[in-house]
């Protein structure tokens, strides 16, 4: 008896989110098969690479990556920078200062810096905010007026603030949206059930269903994604279907094995190695869980990635 | 695995004789899928029909073993294709390639990765030797590698190769990944004869199937399936649908263990085979064959394996004991916090990053988190103290500050009469914020 | 199994409005009766035209067309004692949304139907009784195998006969109640998908406790393994318990607005 293939299709599919203008903009989901498994049926849309841009500049301790950035003095420069990398779909502006607890760039100063960045490149853009929910609800509001047209994607709505970045991001200045919760598959589809209430359609939201670097809790949002994608396409639930997107960098180099010197542990190699890898297995792990975008920081792990997708769909 | 009552009236003579005991053919299905009744009882099942049965509830995937003592391998008996609906049972494992010429540099290299992470041993499991054409050379590295004391593949489709080989490292149990559909016959006999596990490969998917069948047909069901280096895609696929094919489509041709050689799909390119590694640790790599295994390739990569390989329902415990962060000596500041791993590496990660030296104390608290723990009465008080006491702390350490997690800060005045001399300090609710709050924290 | 598959019964000739809409072809109380179901929650609706023996063809065709092109395809079952209605009907029917359900065979008289399902490729409601109401649940079997073998006979996919195990009236049949829902567990062992017009249960009680006995009644029978149910879904109540039996049989995936979807 010869082998018997019983490819595994869906009548449900994954939705589809498009960021940016133009002949630059770019999709992520689509799919009516499980992630990656391209053999069962062809996936329309590869899973999208985005480049970390942080508003507090460019780590020069990890020599690599100051010389993709060398002479990208202010954060406009790098992001332009950052726009050529190979294999980068789009930019993900991080307003990390913004956070009230940390430096607490003011509202204005940061979206002048978000409009700075988006007449300097073509490319789409992700704006990550300060992660503080009450302190986004008015950036990414103002960062949404102020990108008008540009079709961006807004991160995160939270439980704590969709109402505020529904309203204004999506249903005044037409731009799309992030739903994150925390590796939490019910709160995931309930904030997703909320922001359609708000009359926010699907196709503006993209979920950030939470993240962790490799040997950091990684089975919860391996098993979230997992449930996650059965519950859309096995049980045609219509609030998961929306396309994942994982921020990895910011959870792969903040582990103590992308951090720490090597003079601290000498046994371990140079620090920026360690981060590369790291952010590289996570990436990998994430879209073989479901990822339809993942963002990275390091040109390494950016062409890494992008040929794995490549070479896998 | 269970059967439905309508796959097995299917196979039932439809006639209702009763001589069952049973009022109707139906009913009798229905009772030997709730396991009531035996199949036999049926005078008219057909032999066809048992064995069509008996096989049906064999189990979907075989558990496969080689190598011997410490380094014994198990791999495959998986019953399920995500790990939230049961568990899955046998960890991805690990190998690098040596070669006659490179053997001393690579083993150089994946010696130093050997360390312990949450009570795993993490090192390089498996050797995958590969075969240069010379029989005595290849009988040579086999001798070496027995040395090592590693479990073995021999990566060697040459009869007279493996022979040499096999000679050499049979004891060590390894397994012979040769077979393919030009070298049945001969590879068959040598892994019969020597009792190892037989690793089989094919053009594609289809023609491995044939082999494994023709090999289940010689009475040999103690194989490994090479996914092949086609290409990324292929492997892939086919480590996918071999896997799915066994679980879900019940299709036991399928049922064993794979072997993924991302050292060949992305040779030279040790980010890439990162990567590969990565991701046949999620989906359905058995064994993972690498060219060589770095601490930066390491840490990731079995931090991710310790993870997605934990049962879903036994939480991953730290050892209880004194964790020194940032040099501390016994004049640093003591915290404390629950057992559960999650939770250790989000606080100890946090603490690391504010510098600050700190005696981190983690008593047994069931492998809970904080709420939990404190709710299931597994950390309380009581039990703090109790482990100040079983750990000695009291003169192992100098400092008299204690910290402990915000969320439990109702904890504090009881502490305080429990550890008398002690100054209890309340950290924020969230690990977040303990940088910050490290930083200022006046002893 | 799948989520529980909710079949509307509100558009039955048996209701005047009804009855006189279908005379009349006057579209509006369907539609709006149609609306309401689907607003309720239904999955199916059921298109019950009567005998209908004269205009059968014709007033099945215009139902079928009426309710699909109105609401987006919506998938039904053809509930008629004309099998040449039923028939025309499939003729139109849009399967985008679901496959066509045949209301009903029976192991007796109605056999038929269920070849009328398997030539053309519908699913069957299948009572497993053949004149009145069976005996005891050896009785139910027979007529189960009966009709099972007949479907796979004429091709159909065992998944495409949904059995009707006939629930029973509760005032007067109380104590056959606990060996229909054996009957409904062994259906479920066997692999069978089910249904049956659950509010046969309550008939004759008072409105007010209808939807409670009702809410119970599906309950246990979800427990059991029913897997769909001709009912008014315009019950909240009953509506209420068949959302949260199928999170709790891990159907539907959890959210605090799991009652609104």
């Amino acid at each position: 008896m010869p082998f018997k293939r019983m490819p595994q299709t869906f009548t449900a599919s994954i939705g589809t989110v498009t960021i940016g203008t133009g002949e630059k903009a770019v999709t992520m989901g689509g799919e009516n098969v499980l992630p990656l498994y391209s053999f069962d049926a062809p996936i329309a849309n590869r899973p999208l690479i985005g480049v970390e841009v942080s508003d507090l500049g460019v780590d020069n301790t990890l020599p690599e990556l100051a010389a993709f950035y060398a002479g990208a003095d202010t954060v406009v420069e790098q992001a332009k920078r950052a726009a050529t990398m190979p294999g980068a779909d789009f930019l993900a502006i991080r307003l990390e200062s913004a956070d009230p607890n940390g430096a607490n760039t003011p509202v204005e100063e940061s979206v002048a810096l978000c409009k700075a960045i988006a007449d300097a490149v073509d490319c789409p853009l992700v704006i990550e905010g300060s992660k503080n929910a009450e302190k986004d609800s008015t950036l990414l509001a103002k960062v949404a007026e102020a990108l008008q047209g540009k079709n961006v994607l807004l991160m995160s709505a939270k439980e704590e603030n969709y109402k505020s970045i529904c309203a204004a991001a999506v249903l005044a200045y037409g731009q799309k949206m992030g739903a994150e919760s925390a590796v939490d598959i019910n709160l995931a589809k309930q904030l997703n059930v909320l922001i359609d209430k708000m009359g926010v359609k699907g196709e503006n939201v993209a979920m950030n269903v939470g993240s962790a670097a490799a040997g950091y809790g990684f089975e919860y949002v391996a098993s979230t994604m997992d449930r996650v994608k059965a519950a859309a396409l096995g049980q045609n639930d219509n609030m998961l279907q929306m396309p994942i997107i994982t921020p990895v960098s910011s959870e792969a180099w903040s582990v103590k094995e992308a951090i720490v010197s090597e003079e601290d542990e000498p046994e371990w190699g140079p620090t920026e190695a360690r981060g590369v890898e790291m952010e590289i297995a996570t990436a990998a792990a994430c879209l073989a869980g479901g990822s339809n975008a993942v963002i990275l920081k390091h040109p390494k792990s950016v062409a890494t990635i992008a040929a794995f997708i490549s070479a896998i769909i | 695995m269970a059967l439905k009552g309508l796959d097995i009236f299917k196979l039932t003579p439809k006639k209702n004789c009763k001589e069952c005991g049973s009022p109707t053919c139906m009913a009798f299905a229905m009772k030997v899928a709730q396991g009531g009744v035996a199949l036999d009882a049926c005078p008219y099942m057909s032999d066809e029909a048992k064995a069509t049965l008996g096989e049906a509830t064999a189990p979907p995937m075989k558990a496969i073993t080689f190598g011997t003592g410490d380094a014994e391998c198990k791999l495959g008996g998986e019953t399920v294709l995500f790990r939230h609906e049961k568990t899955f049972v046998s960890k991805s494992l690990y190998a690098t390639t040596v070669c006659s010429d490179c053997f001393d540099e690579r083993m150089e290299e994946i010696r130093k990765v050997d360390y312990e992470r949450i009570g795993e041993r993490m090192h390089v499991e498996i050797l995958n030797l590969v075969y240069g054409g010379d029989p005595a050379a290849y009988a040579a590295l086999a001798e070496k590698a027995v040395a090592t004391g590693k479990a073995i593949i021999l990566e060697c489709s040459c009869a007279e190769g493996a022979k040499a080989a096999l000679e050499k490292c049979k004891d060590a149990k390894p397994i012979l990944n040769g077979c393919n559909a030009g070298n049945v016959e001969e590879m068959n006999a040598l892994a019969t004869e020597y009792g190892v596990v037989l690793g089989v490969t094919g053009a594609n998917l289809d023609e491995l199937y044939d082999t494994v069948a023709a090999l289940e047909a010689k009475g040999n069901k103690n194989l490994v399936l090479d996914v092949g280096t086609a290409s990324v895609k292929d492997a892939f696929a086919n480590a996918v649908q071999i896997r799915r094919a066994a679980l879900k489509d019940k299709d036991r041709t399928f049922g064993y263990p794979s072997i993924v050689n991302v050292g060949k799909l992305a040779a030279g390119d040790r980010s890439m085979q990162t990567a590969l590694a990565a991701l046949f640790t999620m989906k359905y790599g058995s064994i993972i064959v690498m060219e060589g295994m770095s601490y930066a390739q390491a840490l990731p990569l079995f931090g991710l394996r310790q993870n997605i390989f934990t049962d879903p329902q036994k939480p991953m415990k730290v050892e209880p004991g004194i964790y020194t962060l940032n040099g501390a000596d016994e004049n640093a500041i003591c915290c404390t916090t629950v057992d559960f791993a999650l939770t250790y590496f989000v606080v100890s990660g946090e603490m690391e990053r504010s510098g600050v030296p700190i005696n981190l104390l983690i008593s047994d608290a069931g492998g809970y988190s904080v709420l939990t723990a404190w709710a299931a009465g597994k950390l309380s008080a009581g039990s703090i103290a109790k482990f100040f006491k079983e750990f000695d702390i009291e003169n192992k350490i100098k400092s008299r500050t204690l910290v402990i997690p915000g969320k439990v800060a109702v904890l504090k005045g009881e502490m305080e009469e429990k550890l008398p001399g002690w100054k209890i300090v309340v950290a924020p609710n969230e690990a977040v914020g303990l940088v910050k709050f490290l930083k200022e924290l006046k002893v | 199994m799948g989520k529980f598959v909710v079949i509307g019964e509100r558009i039955h000739c048996i209701s005047p409005v009804i009855r006189e809409a279908m005379a009349n072809f006057n579209p509006e109380p369907i539609l709006k009766r149609a609306k309401e179901q689907l607003d309720a929650g239904a999955t199916y609706l059921d298109l019950n035209i009567g005998p209908a023996e004269k205009n059968g063809v014709e007033l099945m065709q215009w139902g079928v067309k009426l309710l699909q092109e109105n609401f987006d395809n919506v998938p039904l079952a053809l509930d008629t004692a004309n099998m040449a209605a039923i028939e025309a009907g499939i003729q139109v029917y849009n399967r985008s949304k679901g496959k066509p359900i045949v209301n009903s065979a029976d192991a007796g008289d109605r056999i038929g139907y269920l070849d009328l399902a398997a030539n053309n490729d519908a699913i069957c409601i299948a009572l497993c009784s053949k004149h009145g109401i069976p005996s005891d649940n050896d009785e139910r079997m027979a007529y189960c195998q009966e009709l099972l073998e007949r479907g796979m006979g004429l091709g159909m996919d065992p998944e495409d006969m949904w059995f009707d195990p006939l629930f029973l009236v509760v005032k007067g049949m109380q104590d056959k109640q606990m060996e229909m829902l054996e009957f409904l567990r062994m259906l479920t062992d066997m692999g069978l998908k089910s249904t049956g017009g659950l509010s046969n249960v309550s008939n004759g009680m008072p409105k007010h406790l209808r939807p409670i006995m009702d809410s119970a009644m599906v309950a246990m029978a979800m427990q059991c393994g029913l897997t769909s149910a001709i009912v008014n879904p315009c019950d909240q109540r009953l509506m209420e318990t068949i959302k949260s039996c199928d999170v709790i049989k891990n159907e539907t995936l959890y959210a605090d607005s799991y009652l609104e979807l």
